[in-house]
C-alpha cells in the first residue's frame, strides 16, 4: 500500500508511482464512488480526482499541510517543492513518516539530475515530466518509476543506502591497482582518442554492485558531491540490477551465465515490444509491469505504439545528468554531463562521467538565471531596482553581457527567437525612458526571462540526449574498447569482487576483540564514506549472524536504530544511548580536525519536522552541519565522524562504552585505515 | 539551519468544533458549521478558512484511507482530530508537544464535555451555540492549566504530596468513602483537598472529571439540571448531573463486588451475576464485530483497565506506590496475573478495534512487541504463556468472546495488576491512542445520566458519583451525610495543619516520575520562569516519552547534545526522566567511558530514593 505522486496547483498528475495493493484501493474506492461499470479512466486521472480536495486546499492554506495520519495508521506526507506538490502514501505500516519525505527528496534529487535547472521553472518541467505524447510519457514514467523502485530496494537492504554514504571494497592493493589502470590507461586514451566527439572523461569509476572498487576524477574535474554519487549508484543499480538471486550463486554459477551481457539477467517483459523499447531500463526483478491497471484495450493500443517506433533508444547513448561542479569562481548546480554506464560482467560496471563540449553555456545560463532572480527579489522587497542594490552598474554589465551572450547562441531555432524577444521587451522596459523602470511591473518580465533562460537550457541539454544524436557522445566503438580493457584488467578478480562485494568486512574479525558486539556502522561524514560488517539475510547466504529470522531480526533493529538516532539528531542530540529489549545501542557523532585531535562538540541545530531528512543523497545535511561548525573553526579542516553500535544487553554498559571508543579510534588510524 | 527557539509560550493555538451538518448546501456559509472556536478572538474570515479547509481535508483524507484522519500536521502547527458523525473536533498544539499528547488532551476535552452534558449532538439540540460555548471555553481552560509543559506531556491526577502526609490521614480518607458507599445509591467518591486529591475510588480519569466541577463549584452558577440543597452544619451541599459512559458504569458498579470476591481466598470463584450475564453475552456472540456486541465487549476491558482501587481492603486508598502490593497480598494469584492483564489488554483493544477494519487491528497485533515488557517484570513462565495468548488472540478476532470468559473468570480481585498491563497495553497501539476506550463517550452506547454529589468543608471536598434518585431520597442523604460529616471536619482540620512542602528547589537536578497507573507525576520541574533553566528537559522529556510510546521494548535510554544529557527508564507502569546538572560538561562527543553522561542511570537511583522513587 504505497503510492508517490507529483501534482501540479491545479490538480494535474504529474508523475505517479504506486503499488499493485494501493492501485487496487484506489480503483475500488473511484469505482464505488463513480459507478462506472465501464472503463475506468486512467491511473493519474483517477487520482487526481480522488486527491484534488488536498492539493487545492494545500495552496489555500497560508501554513502547509505537513503529514496527515489516520487510525489506521495510513500515512501521508506532503511538501510543496516550488510550484509542485509531492505526496507520498503508506497504508502498510512498512514505511514511517520520515521514510516517506526522504522518498520525496530523493525523487526531487533524481528530477533534478534527469532535468537540471529546468526544474527551476515550473511551467517547463511540468512539460517535461508530462509530455504531451502520452508513449513518452509512458516511458518516462515507467523509467522514473522504476528508479524508486530501485531507490526502495537499496534502502531496504544495502547499509550503504541506510545511512547514505558510499561504501567501498575494502582491498588497497586491488584498489590502488585500479585506479592507476583507470588513470593512466584508461582515461588517457579516451580523452585522446578522435572518437571522443568533444566530450572529455571527466570521473571514471568501477563498482561492484552498489560498492565503490575505484574511482579516478581527471586533473581539471570538480569533486563529486556525494550527493551526486550516490544518485549515480541508484542509476547505474537501476540500469544493470543486481539480480537477488544470482548474487547468491556460487561463483561457479554465475560463470556459465557471464560474459552474454546484462540482457540475460531480465526477466522478459510480457509484451516483446516493450521489452525492445526498454532494453536498457531495469524491466524485470519479477515484478508486475507498471502499466498493469491500464485496460486491456488501452494496453493494445500502446503495444501497437510500440511496435511503430523503429528505433529503440540505442544502448550505446548516453544518459544526460547534471550534477554539481564547483570551479574556481563559484559553485554551479546541475551542470550536464553525460553519464556511460558500461557493464562488465553482471555485478560489475563501469561508469564514465563526461563534460559535454556546450557546458560553458550551461555556466552563463546559471549565472544570468542567478542575476534575474536576484533583481526579482528585490524588487518584491520594494527596493526600487538596482539603484538601492548593490549598485546600479550591476545592471548595465549584466545588460551588455545578455546580449553578448544572445549573440553567441545559435540564431536559428524558435527558442532562441523567444529569448531574444523577451530580452528586447524587458530592456525597452526597464532601461528606456519610455518604460516603467525598476519598479514591480517588472517582476513578470523577470520571471519571464528566467522561464526563457531554463528554455533555452533545455534546448541544448535535454533535447540532445532523448534523441539519438551520435555526433555529440563518445563513439559505440570506443566504449566498447574502454569496456574490453576494464574486462580485460580485472578479468582474473571478477569472481573475488563478487564474493567480496558481499563480505567486504565481516563479524568474525571483530568478535575476539569486541566480544559482545553484534554490529556497527561506521561514517566518515567529510568523505561521506562508510564502513560496516555485511549483514546479509539472503537465505541462500550464510553469515555469522546465522540466517534467515536471526540475521532479519539484527537487521530491522539497525533499520530502526538509524530511523530513531536521526529523530534524535534532528533534535539536536548527537549522543544516544538506548537498551532495547536484548540489545543495546549507541550512537555517537563528533568531530576532529585533520590530526585527529577531537573538538569540542557545539549545539548542533535543533530542526523541525518537516525539515529535510537527515542524510547525503537528496540533501546532504552533513555538509551544512560540517559548514555550520567550521564557523567557530576557522582555517581548520573539520572532519565529521559517526559511530553506531549493537551490543547484547547482558554485556556492562563500562565495557560497551570502552568498546565504542576503541573501534571509533582503531577504525581510523591511519595504519589500518581502511577507507584509505 | 534553525537556531534554537524559545519555548512556545501557548502550547493551544486552536480548538474547534465544528458541524458539517450545518454546512449542506452549496450556499451554507461554513461559519453556520463552527459551534466553537478558540482562541475566541480569531477574526471570523480566519475562523472560517481553517475550519473549512482542516475540515474538507479530514474527509477527503478519511475517505481514501478508510478510516477516521487522526492526525494532521501543519509546518507550525500539529492538530488532533476527532471525527464522530457530522462533528469535526481540532485541537491544534505547538510543535513541540508530543503527537501523543496532542491527542490525549483532545479526548480529554471531550469526555470533559460528554461527562457535564452528556451527548454532543443532544446538547447541541438543546441548548444554544453561545452556552455551550462557555462550556467548551471552561474544559479548555481547565485541561490548559497545568503549571508547566510537562504536564501536558504526562496528564496527570493532580495529588497531595504524600510523602508529606500522616498515612492516618489517607486511611481515614478512604474509610470516609466506604462509609458513603453504604448507601446503595453511590456509587463512588473522592476526597479533594484545595484541588488535589487525598484518596479516590474512581480512575484516574474518572476523577480528573470530577476535579473541573470541583474546582469551579464557588465560581459557577448551579446548573439548570442540578439541584441544590441549602447549607448545613457548616458544609456546602451542592450537586450537578453528570454523564457516564457504560463502560465506566460498570466499573464503577463491579467494583464493590469486586472486594467482596477478593477477600475469598481463591479468586476463581463464581463471579457476580452480572458479570456472568455480561460473559454470556460474549460468547454467544461469535464476532466482536457484529454492533450488538460491541458495547459489552467494551466493558469487559474497561473494568479491567481501571481497577487500580478495587483489589483488596486498601483498595480505596489513593497511593502512588505500585499498586502490586495488593496482588501481592495473595500469593497465589501472581503467577497467573501477567496471562489475565495480556488477555485483558488484547481485549481492550480487540473492543475498539471491533470498530476499524481488520488489515489495521493485525498491523497492531503482529507487532508482538508489547510482549517483551514481560521479562522486566519477572517471571519467565507467565511470559511464555502470555505470549502464547497473545498470539492467539491476535490470530482471531473471533477469539475474543473466549479470551473474555477467560479472563472474567480470573479477572476478579486482581485489578491492581490488570490495570498496568492495559495500560501498557495502550501504549502498543501507537499513533491512534484508543487503547483503553478513551473516546468511549463517543461510542455508539449512550451516556448514562448521573449525579455529581459534593460536600464541601472548608477546603475539603468530598464528592461522591450518585445514582440520580439518589438526590430525591432525602433519607439517603441524611444517611450520607451524618456519616460522613463529622470525619470530614476533623480531616479538614488535620490536613489543613499539614504545612504545604516548599517545592523542591531544583537546583542539583531535574527530574520527573509518572505512574501510567494511577496518572500520578511527580517532579521537581515547576514551569516558573528563572532559576535553571527547565525547558531543555521538558524537551528532551517529551521526546523520550514519545520514543517510549512508540517503541514498546525500549528500556532506557541517554540522550545527549552538548550542554545537557537527560537519562529515562520506564518499566510497564513507570517513566522516570532525570537530568543532572554539572558545571561543566565539556568533552568531545566521542564515546569514553568517563563521560558524565553515563552515570546518569546510578546518580537518578540514588537521587530519587528521596523522593520516593525506586528505580530497579
Amino acid at each position: 500500500m504505497k503510492c508517490l505522486l507529483i501534482a501540479s496547483e491545479s490538480a494535474e498528475v504529474l508523475f505517479h508511482w504506486s503499488d499493485r495493493e494501493y492501485r487496487q484501493s484506489i480503483q475500488e474506492k473511484y469505482g464505488v464512488s463513480s459507478n462506472s461499470l465501464f472503463q475506468l479512466p486512467a491511473f493519474e486521472d483517477i487520482l487526481s480526482t480522488l486527491f484534488a480536495p488536498i492539493i487545492i486546499s494545500c495552496s489555500t492554506l497560508e501554513d502547509s499541510y505537513t503529514s496527515f495520519t489516520t487510525e489506521n495508521n495510513h500515512i501521508y506526507v506532503l511538501h510543496q517543492f516550488d510550484e509542485c506538490l509531492y505526496i507520498a502514501v503508506n497504508g502498510d505500516g512498512e514505511e514511517k513518516e520520515d521514510d516517506l519525505r526522504r522518498k520525496l527528496y530523493v525523487l526531487k534529487k533524481m528530477v533534478e539530475v534527469m532535468f537540471g535547472m529546468v526544474t527551476l521553472s515550473g511551467n517547463l518541467l511540468r512539460k517535461e515530466l508530462r509530455p504531451q505524447d502520452t508513449e513518452q510519457r509512458a516511458r518516462l514514467w515507467k523509467y522514473l518509476q522504476s528508479l524508486l523502485d530501485t531507490y526502495s530496494l537499496l534502502r531496504e537492504n544495502d547499509q550503504s543506502f541506510l545511512v547514505e554514504a558510499v561504501e567501498r571494497l575494502i582491498h588497497p592493493q586491488l584498489c590502488e591497482l585500479c585506479i592507476e589502470f583507470l588513470e593512466r590507461r584508461l582515461v588517457q586514451q579516451l580523452n585522446s582518442s578522435v572518437e571522443r566527439a568533444g566530450e572529455e572523461v571527466l570521473h571514471a569509476f568501477v563498482l561492484v554492485h552498489t560498492k565503490l572498487l575505484a574511482f579516478y576524477s581527471s586533473r581539471n574535474a570538480s569533486i563529486l558531491t556525494p550527493s551526486d554519487l550516490l544518485a549515480l549508484i541508484v542509476m547505474a543499480q537501476n540500469m544493470y540490477p543486481s539480480n537477488v538471486d544470482l548474487d547468491d550463486m556460487s561463483p561457479e554459477d554465475a560463470d556459465s551465465t557471464s560474459g552474454s551481457g546484462p540482457e540475460t539477467f531480465y526477466t522478459p517483459e510480457p509484451s516483446p515490444s516493450s521489452r525492445s523499447s526498454s532494453s536498457s531500463e531495469k524491466a524485470g526483478r519479477g515484478e508486475t509491469p507498471v502499466f498493469e491497471f491500464v485496460d486491456p484495450e488501452i494496453q493494445m493500443a500502446e503495444d501497437s505504439l510500440h511496435t511503430l517506433e523503429i528505433n529503440p533508444p540505442d544502448p550505446a547513448s548516453p544518459r544526460r545528468v547534471f550534477l554539481e561542479v564547483l570551479h574556481k569562481d563559484g559553485l554551479y548546480p546541475m551542470m550536464p554531463h553525460s553519464m556511460y554506464c558500461l557493464s562488465l560482467w553482471p555485478g560489475i560496471t563501469l561508469v564514465l562521467l563526461t563534460k559535454i563540449s556546450s557546458s560553458a553555456l550551461a555556466i552563463s545560463v546559471y549565472k544570468y538565471l542567478e542575476d534575474f532572480d536576484k533583481l526579482e527579489k528585490r524588487l518584491h522587497e520594494g527596493h526600487g531596482g538596482p539603484a538601492s542594490a548593490r549598485s546600479p552598474l550591476n545592471m548595465q554589465d549584466i545588460r551588455s553581457k545578455m546580449d553578448k551572450f544572445i549573440k553567441s547562441l545559435e540564431p536559428h531555432d524558435l527558442q532562441y527567437a523567444q529569448l531574444q524577444n523577451v530580452w528586447a521587451e524587458f530592456k525597452s522596459r526597464a532601461f528606456s525612458r519610455a518604460g516603467s523602470g525598476f519598479n514591480k511591473d517588472l517582476i513578470p518580465w523577470c520571471k519571464n526571462m528566467k522561464t526563457q533562460l531554463c528554455g533555452i537550457y533545455r534546448q541544448c541539454f535535454l533535447t540532445d540526449s532523448l534523441s539519438a544524436d551520435v555526433t555529440h557522445r563518445l563513439s559505440a566503438g570506443l566504449q566498447e574498447r574502454a569496456q574490453a580493457m576494464v574486462r580485460e584488467k580485472l578479468v582474473d578478480w571478477k569472481d573475488f569482487l563478487l564474493v567480496k562485494s558481499k563480505r567486504n568486512i565481516t563479524m568474525v574479525s571483530y568478535l575476539e576483540d569486541f566480544p559482545g558486539l553484534v554490529h556497527f556502522i561506521c561514517v566518515d561524514r567529510a568523505t561521506g564514506q562508510m564502513i560496516a560488517p555485511s549483514l546479509s539475510i539472503a537465505e541462500r547466504t550464510t553469515s555469522e549472524l546465522g540466517k534467515g529470522p536471526v540475521a532479519n531480526y539484527i537487521k530491522n533493529k539497525v533499520w530502526a536504530l538509524v530511523r530513531t538516532t536521526r529523530r534524535y539528531l534532528q533534535k539536536g542530540y548527537s549522543t544516544v544511548t538506548l537498551r532495547d529489549g536484548d540489545f543495546y545501542f549507541c550512537y555517537f557523532l563528533w568531530f576532529e580536525n585533520e590530526t585527529g585531535y577531537k573538538l569540542q562538540p557545539v549545539d548542533i541545530p535543533v530542526l523541525a519536522d518537516d525539515s529535510p531528512p537527515i542524510g547525503m543523497l537528496a540533501y546532504d545535511y552533513y555538509s551544512r552541519l560540517l559548514k555550520y561548525y567550521s564557523k567557530n573553526h576557522k582555517g581548520e579542516n573539520v572532519k565529521c565522524y559517526e559511530l553506531l553500535t549493537v551490543h547484547l544487553g547482558v554485556i556492562p554498559t563500562e565495557i560497551i562504552l570502552q568498546h565504542c571508543r576503541q573501534l571509533a579510534s582503531k577504525l581510523w588510524e591511519p595504519s589500518r585505515n581502511p577507507l584509505l | 539551519m534553525a537556531e534554537l527557539k524559545p519555548p512556545d509560550t501557548r502550547r493551544c493555538r486552536y480548538f474547534f468544533l465544528y458541524d458539517g451538518s450545518k454546512v449542506r448546501g452549496e450556499g451554507d456559509p461554513t461559519r453556520d458549521g463552527i459551534c466553537y472556536f478558540y482562541p475566541e478572538e480569531t477574526p471570523v474570515d480566519k475562523q472560517d478558512l481553517l475550519c473549512g479547509q482542516l475540515a474538507g481535508v479530514g474527509r477527503c483524507v478519511s475517505e481514501l484511507s478508510s478510516s477516521a484522519v487522526r492526525i494532521l500536521r501543519l509546518r507550525r502547527c500539529k492538530f488532533a482530530i476527532r471525527i464522530k458523525d457530522d462533528f469535526f473536533w481540532a485541537l491544534g498544539c505547538s510543535m513541540e508537544l508530543p503527537t501523543v499528547s496532542v491527542c490525549e488532551l483532545l479526548d480529554h476535552l471531550i469526555n470533559l464535555f460528554c461527562f457535564y452534558n452528556g451527548s454532543v449532538r443532544q446538547s447541541y439540540q438543546l441548548n444554544s451555540k453561545e452556552t455551550l460555548a462557555t462550556e467548551w471555553a471552561r474544559y479548555l481552560s481547565h485541561v490548559l492549566s497545568g503549571p508547566s509543559e510537562l504536564h501536558y506531556i504526562l496528564q496527570s491526577v493532580r495529588t497531595l504530596d504524600l510523602t508529606n502526609v500522616d498515612p492516618l490521614l489517607l486511611l481515614k480518607a478512604a474509610l470516609i468513602l466506604q462509609a458513603c458507599q453504604r448507601c446503595p445509591l453511590v456509587l463512588a467518591g473522592c476526597i479533594l483537598f484545595r484541588g488535589r486529591v487525598v484518596s479516590t475510588q474512581m480512575p484516574p480519569q474518572l476523577t480528573i472529571k470530577v476535579m473541573v466541577h470541583e474546582s469551579e463549584t464557588f465560581t459557577k452558577t448551579q446548573r439548570s439540571s442540578g439541584t441544590s440543597t441549602p447549607p448545613s452544619d457548616g458544609g456546602l451541599v451542592s450537586s450537578t448531573a453528570v454523564f457516564l459512559t457504560p463502560s465506566e458504569l460498570q466499573y464503577l458498579q463491579s467494583a464493590p463486588v469486586d472486594k467482596i470476591s477478593s477477600s475469598y481466598s481463591a479468586p476463581e470463584k463464581d463471579t457476580p451475576p452480572k458479570k456472568t450475564r455480561l460473559s454470556r453475552t460474549l460468547s454467544d456472540t461469535p464476532s466482536s464485530e457484529s454492533t450488538p456486541s460491541r458495547p459489552a465487549s467494551c466493558q469487559s476491558p474497561q473494568r479491567a483497565s481501571f481497577s487500580p482501587c478495587t483489589s483488596g481492603s486498601e483498595d480505596s486508598v489513593f497511593s502512588p506506590a505500585p499498586s502490586q502490593g495488593s496482588s501481592a497480598d495473595s500469593p497465589n494469584l501472581s503467577p497467573l496475573s501477567p496471562i489475565r492483564r495480556f488477555s485483558n489488554g488484547g481485549n481492550a483493544d480487540q473492543a475498539e478495534e471491533g470498530t476499524l477494519d481488520e488489515s489495521h487491528y493485525h498491523s497492531l497485533h503482529s507487532d508482538g512487541g508489547g510482549v517483551s515488557q514481560m521479562p522486566s517484570e519477572g517471571d519467565g513462565s507467565a511470559f511464555e504463556e502470555s505470549l502464547h495468548l497473545n498470539g492467539g488472540a491476535a490470530s482471531e478476532t473471533t477469539d475474543c468472546g473466549n479470551a473474555a470468559s477467560r479472563d472474567e473468570k480470573t479477572a476478579v480481585g486482581v485489578g491492581g495488576v490488570c490495570c498496568r498491563k492495559a495500560k501498557g497495553h495502550k501504549a502498543e497501539t501507537r499513533q491512534p491512542p484508543s487503547g483503553s476506550c478513551s473516546f468511549d463517550s463517543l461510542e455508539e452506547s449512550p451516556l448514562v445520566p448521573m449525579a455529581l454529589y459534593m460536600h464541601r468543608v472548608n477546603s475539603l471536598v468530598l464528592a461522591l458519583l450518585v445514582d440520580p434518585r439518589f438526590m430525591g431520597d432525602s433519607a439517603s442523604m441524611e444517611e450520607v451525610n451524618h456519616s460522613s460529616l463529622a470525619s470530614l471536619n476533623g480531616l479538614e482540620a488535620h490536613l489543613r495543619t499539614v504545612s504545604p512542602v516548599a517545592p523542591d528547589a531544583a537546583g542539583a537536578y531535574l527530574f520527573a516520575h509518572y505512574d501510567s497507573v494511577q496518572s500520578t507525576l511527580t517532579t521537581n520541574v515547576s514551569g516558573r520562569p528563572g532559576g535553571v533553566p527547565e525547558h531543555p528537559f521538558v524537551r528532551a522529556t517529551s521526546l523520550l516519552h514519545s520514543h517510549f510510546f512508540d517503541t514498546e521494548t525500549l528500556q532506557e535510554a541517554i540522550i545527549r547534545n552538548a550542554g545537557t544529557a537527560v537519562y529515562g527508564t520506564r518499566s510497564v507502569a513507570q517513566e522516570t526522566y532525570f537530568q543532572q546538572h554539572w558545571g561543566t560538561m565539556r568533552n568531545s562527543g566521542i564515546p569514553n567511558q568517563q563521560d558524565s553522561a553515563f552515570s546518569l542511570p546510578s546518580k537518578a537511583r540514588h537521587r530519587l530514593l528521596k523522593h520516593g522513587v525506586k528505580l530497579l
